[in-house]
């Protein structure tokens, strides 16, 4: 508090001094003044690139704000730091709140054919440390690193690949590279404008004094010894880490660097002093001068929040939460923000097409039983006990605000039908019924089917109660199984879960030039079809091929997509994929758009008072720039 | 005497060896490795991780290699002060664990500190006024102590500390201090963030050694020399804390046994839900993510304090009772 003071008595005198000088000069932030006035930093004009980010002020509807003050957040443990990444969101190219993607850290990028990808770095663009951000940092990267076996042992990340083919790589000039493939690599741009994107570059003038290229071996050896490490790979992959940046010491281009040598309970994220964006008046961003991270155990964090001691905070925050937060939100100078879930579904129930049991194996392969399951929930009433009707009905498919959304994926089946889903169980030929009323399967058992979920969530329990109910009235015993998240995913993959709840597709927001990869068996992490994927993923050498027709044709246009070049050929592609997906029902979606609380300080400014909260692409608030954000006073 | 200690000693030897296997082979157990748990973790939270990445690192930490190398491999690192590598924290253990023991240890140190100058007193006191209005209150209040769930006292008291007080909910300092030198306001900070803890999981232990010493002291009281010592006129006070009191304390030096893992230990359940940063949440965590090295090091640790705290609680026992001493030699 008292440094608080102390700012905001800098901030009157450097308003006064600025006030004096002509009026285009710029205001350094009162905690780097005394530092640009003894010369050990060079004024904002020089730190800027020459041609600086501006952010959009007008369009996104933002006030111009403040140098000052501390924002304190809160997670989960140490290696949640990298939400500071995500959070700070500054990226090659990335989305806007408008989700298109556009040149952020970068000056241009074209692409031509969808193979050539031409990268343009600002004039002047510096790391945090005040070195020059060049296209030796991305030719360190591919030459020393991504090709480096040592370091790479796993071969060129994947987005570098197309057809399983890397790149030809060239510098073009000191801030031009240029990377071309045979074929398109539509995955390209994606991953680096991604949340964990994928980075290309690096602090080469940092990292080269922990390199085998650029150092005698035995030095390099002695010091990875000291330091603790296995070889010097290892040290050169801990210290060179800019996802989850836990090295004080690496140069960044994220508004905020950290500065806490972990692992602590408290980390501390100061202004990047070189950033590349600035407000409409030419004003450096961030406005907020330091971020801290606190890490405390998950279970208090509503708590905590509810006691106002976060600032911004939606992490581990639940819509259970919601009534507790409120209450807290007058004495505690907080509001809580409603903001909307950007996973394609909050509750979404996956039959396992993969199921060894030759009986359920049929059964969940046929499309008519997945259609009668989804024909059979009461939806309404799910929304009425669970989210206060706040949520709405709706199939796992992209949400109202992508511009692939069609109000059939979203309805297709969900309507609550029960005489139509008996029907169709009739049809499949389950017309045997035991004393009680429950289906028996042809081999004369009764149907019992058991959903496992990860017992993280009281929600998904709390749902399957109902699901079991609206069942009943289909002949369907349901029963609930709670396993460890991990457990529960080696089982689906050996094909022992008929079912599984779990959290619906992460496409909500899908545009068409995200990657369509979860409509399509394509990994063994997918709990609808594991052996289908784990096949796709290792080319054939574990798991199974896929068998269904329907799937099989996702998985084409799944690797269609992959060598599309336009946008039209990409959209009409997501089209018919999630058509498909909606009307096989491969996934039973429950409730969409749920409320996500944000709890945000009544003073911090900037922040969307209604927007979705989604990993990809918002990146959390990612999109929102908390750069942008600021205290009034 | 000497005999017997020895003998002790290298008893504990084979007994560790043992506790190794155990832990190793538990760890081991549940499916999957913490490279897994790792990735399933992300993937709740809607991250993707390349899963060549991660085959690549199963085999630089040496997954690929039969069970028994690890075992041997990490045995063998301990006897060399090398308690292995966490992969959660990407850091040797011993630096881990070091950085919490401080301050496990003062909270354990106050915790039972606590628990002694509360349940001395009262226990005597239930003790000497047997069925008294005083004995049934003390009796019943500490039952609900034993009886009420530790994080639910500590979830409660957390919140009216902040509404009433606003000390900050968890933790084991105010967050401004972290990583900042001792200093007054520092070690205020800390000693109000106890209160907390300390009383939370002291009730419990109070609540347990009250009846303890109240019954061992109950049968010692019944005995003649007690009865011959009140004959002779010796004061009532004397009389109880010279003799019987001292007789009723076997108990509680067999109980050193388990104090001295529960000092580094702490309370892990209340712990989380205090968030503090003591050991219990490292060893849990570690324990959930499969993080082998770290859990199996901190549990081998565990495991080395409890067997020599037993020795030491023998020894202290044999020392002071004769009885012991005699009937615990060894056969000829």
């Amino acid at each position: 508090m008292k440094r608080g003071l102390l700012f905001t008595l800098m901030v009157c005198l450097v308003f006064i001094a600025g006030a004096a000088q002509a009026d285009e000069a710029l205001k350094e932030p009162p905690i780097l003044a005394p530092l640009v006035e003894s010369g050990k930093l060079p004024p904002m004009k020089e730190r800027l690139p020459k041609d600086p980010f501006v952010v959009d002020f007008a369009k996104e509807s933002k006030t111009i704000g403040r140098y000052c003050c501390q924002l304190v957040t809160l997670l989960g443990s140490a290696k949640d730091i990298r939400m500071m990444t995500v959070y700070g969101y500054a990226r090659l190219i990335g989305f806007g709140p408008d989700y298109k993607l556009r040149p952020d850290i970068l000056e241009s990028f074209e692409s031509e054919e969808g193979r050539i990808f031409t990268l343009r770095i600002r004039e002047g663009h510096k790391w945090s440390d005040g070195e020059p951000f060049t296209s030796e940092d991305f030719r360190y990267f591919w030459e020393d690193v991504a090709n480096n076996g040592d370091l790479s042992g796993s071969g060129v990340p994947q987005v570098l690949l197309s057809n399983g083919k890397p790149p030809k790589f060239e510098v073009i000039d000191e801030r031009t590279v240029r990377y071309t493939w045979e074929d398109p690599n539509p995955a390209f741009p994606l991953g680096l404008a991604g949340p964990s994107p994928e980075y290309i570059y690096m602090p080469s003038h940092y990292m080269k004094q922990f390199h085998t290229t650029y150092n005698d071996a035995d030095t390099l050896a002695k010091m990875a010894e000291d330091g603790g490490y296995r070889n010097w790979a290892a040290m050169h992959t801990v210290k060179g880490r800019q996802y989850r940046t836990e090295n004080p010491e690496l140069p960044t281009l994220q508004p905020w660097r950290n500065t806490t040598d972990g692992p602590s309970k408290r980390y501390v994220f100061e202004r990047n002093p070189y950033y590349h964006r600035v407000d409409p008046n030419g004003q450096q961003l961030p406005y907020i001068d330091e971020v801290i991270i606190l890490t405390e155990s998950v279970d208090i964090i509503p708590a905590k929040a509810g006691a106002g001691e976060s600032d911004l905070q939606a992490r581990y925050l639940h819509f259970d939460d919601y009534t507790f937060l409120k209450q807290g939100e007058e004495n505690q100078d907080y509001n809580v923000l409603l903001w909307r879930n950007g996973v394609a579904n909050q509750i979404s129930l996956y039959p396992n097409l993969n199921v060894t049991d030759p009986e359920w194996n049929k059964l969940n392969q046929d499309v008519r039983f997945r259609r009668a399951l989804s024909l059979g929930l009461n939806r309404d009433e799910i929304n009425q006990q669970l989210f206060f009707g706040l949520a709405k009905a709706g199939g796992d498919t992209v949400l109202q605000e992508s511009p692939l959304y069609k109000e059939e994926y979203a309805s297709a089946w969900t309507n609550l039908d029960v005489e139509q889903a008996n029907k169709l169980l009739d049809e499949i030929g389950l017309t045997e019924r035991d004393s009680k009323g429950v289906r028996l399967l042809p081999n004369g058992k009764p149907m019992e089917l058991i959903v496992e979920s990860a017992g993280e969530s009281t929600e998904e329990t709390d749902a399957l109660e109902l699901v079991r109910y609206h069942w009943e009235q289909l002949g369907i015993k349901v029963f609930t199984r709670t396993l460890q998240r991990d457990i529960q995913r080696r089982r689906f993959l050996t094909g022992e879960t008929i079912m599984t709840i779990s959290k619906g597709l992460d496409i909500g927001l899908a545009t068409p030039e995200t990657n369509p990869e979860q409509l399509a068996p394509v990994s063994p992490s997918q709990p609808n079809w594991p052996k289908w994927g784990q096949y796709t993923e290792t080319n054939g050498k574990a798991g199974e091929p896929v068998s269904l027709p329907a799937a099989e044709r996702l998985l084409e246009l799944y690797n269609s997509w992959r060598q599309s070049t336009s946008v039209d050929q990409q959209e009409a592609i997501w089209a018919e994929m999630l058509e498909i997906y909606s009307e096989n029902v491969f996934s039973i979606g429950v409730a969409r758009e749920t409320i996500q609380p944000v709890v945000v300080d009544k003073k911090l400014q900037n922040v969307p008072a209604d927007a979705i909260f989604a990993w990809s692409p918002t990146a959390f608030f990612g999109i929102f720039r908390p750069d942008t954000f600021w205290f009034e006073e | 005497m000497l005999r017997y200690i020895i003998f002790r000693f290298f008893a504990m030897i084979p007994t560790l060896l043992i506790a190794s296997v155990l832990i190793f082979s538990i760890i081991e157990l549940p499916p999957g490795d913490y490279f897994e748990t790792y990735v399933a973790e992300l993937q709740a939270s809607g991250e993707t991780v390349d899963p060549q990445k991660i085959e690549y690192l199963r085999k630089e930490y040496g997954f690929d290699k039969p069970v028994w190398q690890r075992y041997f491999s990490w045995v063998w690192g301990m006897l060399h002060g090398d308690f292995g590598y966490s992969f959660e924290y990407e850091r040797p253990v011993s630096e881990l664990i070091g950085s919490r023991l401080m301050l496990t240890m003062l909270l354990s140190f106050v915790t039972i500190i606590f628990t002694w100058v509360v349940a001395f007193p009262i226990g005597i006191y239930s003790a000497t006024h047997k069925y008294s209005f005083g004995d049934y209150s003390f009796t019943f209040l500490g039952l609900i102590g034993l009886a009420t769930p530790n994080f639910l006292l500590a979830l409660v008291m957390m919140y009216f500390a902040k509404v009433w007080f606003g000390t900050s909910i968890g933790g084991l300092m105010d967050p401004v201090y972290i990583d900042q030198p001792m200093s007054w306001g520092k070690f205020g900070s800390i000693a109000e963030h106890m209160v907390i803890p300390v009383v939370v999981i002291g009730t419990a232990g109070t609540a347990a050694m009250i009846r303890r010493i109240r019954a061992n002291l109950l049968d010692e009281l019944k005995k003649q020399y007690v009865i011959t010592a009140r004959a002779k006129g010796l004061p009532p006070t004397r009389t109880v804390l010279k003799y019987p009191f001292r007789m009723s304390l076997n108990f509680f030096i067999a109980d050193i046994g388990s104090i001295l893992p529960n000092i580094v230990s702490g309370a892990e359940v209340v712990a989380i839900v205090l968030s503090l940063e003591t050991t219990g949440p490292l060893l849990i965590r570690a324990l959930k993510s499969q993080d082998m090295y770290l859990a199996g090091s901190f549990l081998m640790f565990l495991a080395v304090l409890t067997v020599i705290g037993v020795l030491i609680s023998d020894i202290a026992l044999a020392i002071l009772d004769p009885r012991i001493r005699l009937q615990g030699k060894p056969e000829k």
